[in-house]
């Protein structure tokens, strides 16, 4: 497809500047339309929900700790390894993991989110706070009592109760229950889970097309 | 290679009383698009030598990807051409697909499409808005910001991102697409051909524009290819490649545009180029919401985010085939099938290009970058000689030069 270069300029245009005119006139039309400048601090933007941003480890509502099971997958698909777990189990059978420090580095990570979304238990999240910078290093390597700090005050902002917020990560959007482990299969709308999807117009005529010759057919 | 230009420098220069003196512009200069630093010789203000220095924002990617495996390479990509990172990743994960062999969704592929073109939008809004900055129209820049926003807002609400995606992930996608980011993309794409009129309202006829940018920066098509130029460098050259159209990946195949095509090779038939460019971008993407098929939005063989394993036979513990991808780990055999690559994506700056040597690891034994800005600012020198230093900042605009891509 060949563009369309310098567009010609009759006499009459030139003369007037029409071009310019017409620029100006467009600048002015939108000199009275609202303005769709967000005056930051004093206005906060609208964080979708499933932002990518501050940590926080969840706090089981049960025992008031970690959900971590010190299973090093976070740790181990972290792709630039800030997450740094040290766990012990007790010698009592069927004990669970303890974990003795978990911290991440705030300011190494890529928050590209595969810790939530390979965390078996929903245990690590990244919460839609956005606003905590700092101005000492040490502040934002956050230990297990500051991440689950985080938590708490991330729940206190909710709109939603506790036990009814699902982020994105913890069960991707889309994929199939049979693909998740047990503690990932959290209740969500059936939009989410996969068994409504969006599809095309086209797509559906296509198909509703091919239903009737197939019913003519037979 | 010989240009015309060389001989025109012999003709005395007007303000130029024949004695050539050097100038740094940049890494700071702001109209250099980042930490860009040219050396210039000058005479008067015509440029008689432009040396283009790369390498302020050297990050080591290609070396880094070798020490991560391909699921965590994608988030090294987001970097490189960071105003376009979903093209990046969706290159990086084409090219990961075909190096491993695993299939993809035909749902996945028509995501895919649709968030590349969002993030070919982006770029070209950002392009159009600091080019129109850097010659003078501040107009366009706040207009183009406007519509941006309104871009990386279906970002955000598709990934959870508005920067640095990693949204596309091998075998697929990492979230599905809703109803609500549907409409809102319905909505905008529905609204943005009249923002388009609005920007060539503002500067298609501009005397201003057109004195700046008309015959300024002027490349054939023959030369184009000797510098390796792609994109719409090339394209505004009248040379007909497009890998979406030539090479098709992804859903391409599926719909229908046109490759745009000038003749000039100046920097206003660059302007028009990406201008279409983004015309032909809503025609695709309005084409992938119609044929959005339903469907799974990632193959089941794909790898897993934390192990090179398939993903099934990992989640699935407990069943017959548990172990299989495991039991070959622990043995040291090859996970992965030995080879190399090069998969080439066009991105909204040109052709990036990946090439793979897989040894059978769960890493990448060297990743390579063929990154179309780096490519472009070695055409810098061929370009901008024997024109004035003015309309070398037209010129580092329409070549539309990020160094995050340039330097990796």
């Amino acid at each position: 497809m060949q563009i369309q270069y310098k567009p010609p300029r009759g006499l009459l245009a030139t003369l007037f500047q029409a071009e310019i005119v017409q620029g100006m006139t467009l600048t002015l039309k939108r000199l009275f339309s609202k303005p769709i400048t967000r005056q930051y601090p004093d206005e906060k933007p609208d964080i979708r929900t499933g932002f990518r941003g501050q940590h926080a480890l969840v706090r089981d509502p049960e025992t008031g700790d970690t959900k971590c099971i010190g299973c090093m997958r976070c740790a181990m698909s972290c792709p630039s390894r800030c997450i740094r777990i040290r766990s012990h189990k007790d010698k009592a059978p069927g004990s669970r993991r303890i974990i003795d420090c978990y911290r991440i580095e705030a300011l190494r990570c890529v928050y590209c989110g595969y810790c939530e979304e390979v965390c078996p238990v929903n245990a690590v999240v990244l919460t839609e706070v956005f606003e905590y910078s700092s101005y000492d290093r040490p502040s934002l390597y956050f230990t297990k009592e500051q991440l689950l700090g985080n938590w708490d005050r991330f729940v206190a902002q909710l709109q939603v109760p506790v036990n009814e917020y699902v982020n994105p990560f913890w069960r991707p959007r889309g994929l199939p229950e049979g693909d998740l482990p047990a503690g990932k299969r959290m209740p969500v709308s059936p939009e989410w889970s996969g068994e409504q999807q969006v599809v095309g117009k086209k797509w559906r005529q296509q198909q509703s097309h091919l239903n009737t010759t197939a019913q003519e057919g037979s | 290679m010989t240009r015309p230009i060389r001989q025109r420098l012999e003709v005395p220069v007007a303000g130029g009383d024949g004695e050539r003196y050097s100038l740094r512009m940049g890494p700071q200069h702001p109209a250099t698009h980042g930490v860009l630093r040219v050396d210039l010789e000058l005479d008067g203000e015509t440029i008689v030598e432009c040396t283009p220095q790369v390498g302020y924002l050297h990050r080591g990617f290609e070396k880094l990807a070798e020490t991560k495996t391909y699921a965590q390479g994608l988030i090294l990509t987001d970097r490189l051409d960071y105003i376009a990172a979903m093209a990046n990743n969706v290159g990086y994960c084409v090219a990961v697909e075909r190096l491993l062999d695993i299939p993809v969704p035909m749902r996945a592929k028509y995501i895919r499409t649709i968030v590349a073109e969002m993030s070919r939008l982006c770029s070209h809004l950002l392009w159009l808005a600091t080019h129109a900055l850097d010659i003078g129209a501040m107009t366009v820049f706040l207009y183009c910001f406007r519509e941006r926003e309104v871009l990386l807002d279906l970002f955000e609400e598709l990934c959870g991102a508005r920067l640095t995606f990693s949204y596309p992930r091998i075998g697929g996608v990492r979230q599905d697409v809703t109803g609500s980011f549907i409409d809102e993309l319905q909505r905008f794409i529905d609204i943005f051909p009249s923002r388009i009129a609005e920007y060539e309202t503002l500067i298609d006829t501009n005397r201003i524009w057109l004195k700046r940018t008309v015959g300024i920066g002027k490349i054939t098509g023959e030369e184009a290819l000797d510098l390796g130029l792609t994109g719409a460098c090339l394209r505004g050259s009248g040379v007909d490649y497009d890998i979406r159209k030539h090479q098709p990946y992804d859903a391409y195949d599926q719909v229908e545009f046109a490759v745009p095509l000038g003749s000039e090779g100046d920097v206003y038939a660059r302007y028009r180029c990406r201008i279409e460019e983004m015309h032909q971008s809503i025609r695709i993407i309005q084409q992938c919401i119609d044929q959005l098929p339903p469907g799974p939005i990632v193959d089941p063989d794909a790898p897993d985010l934390v192990m090179p394993i398939k993903a099934q036979t990992t989640i699935q513990a407990g069943r017959s085939e548990y172990g299989t991808g495991l039991i070959r780990l622990l043995r040291d055999e090859n996970i992965y099938i030995t080879g190399d690559v090069y998969v080439a994506t066009e991105v909204p700056k040109g052709e990036l290009g990946f090439y793979f040597i897989s040894d059978g690891n769960n890493r990448p034994y060297r990743m390579h970058i063929r990154s179309p800005s780096f490519i472009h600012i070695g055409a810098l020198s061929q370009i901008a000689r024997g024109e004035l230093i003015a309309d070398l900042i037209a010129n580092i605009g329409s070549l539309d030069v990020v160094l995050g891509e340039s330097d990796r």
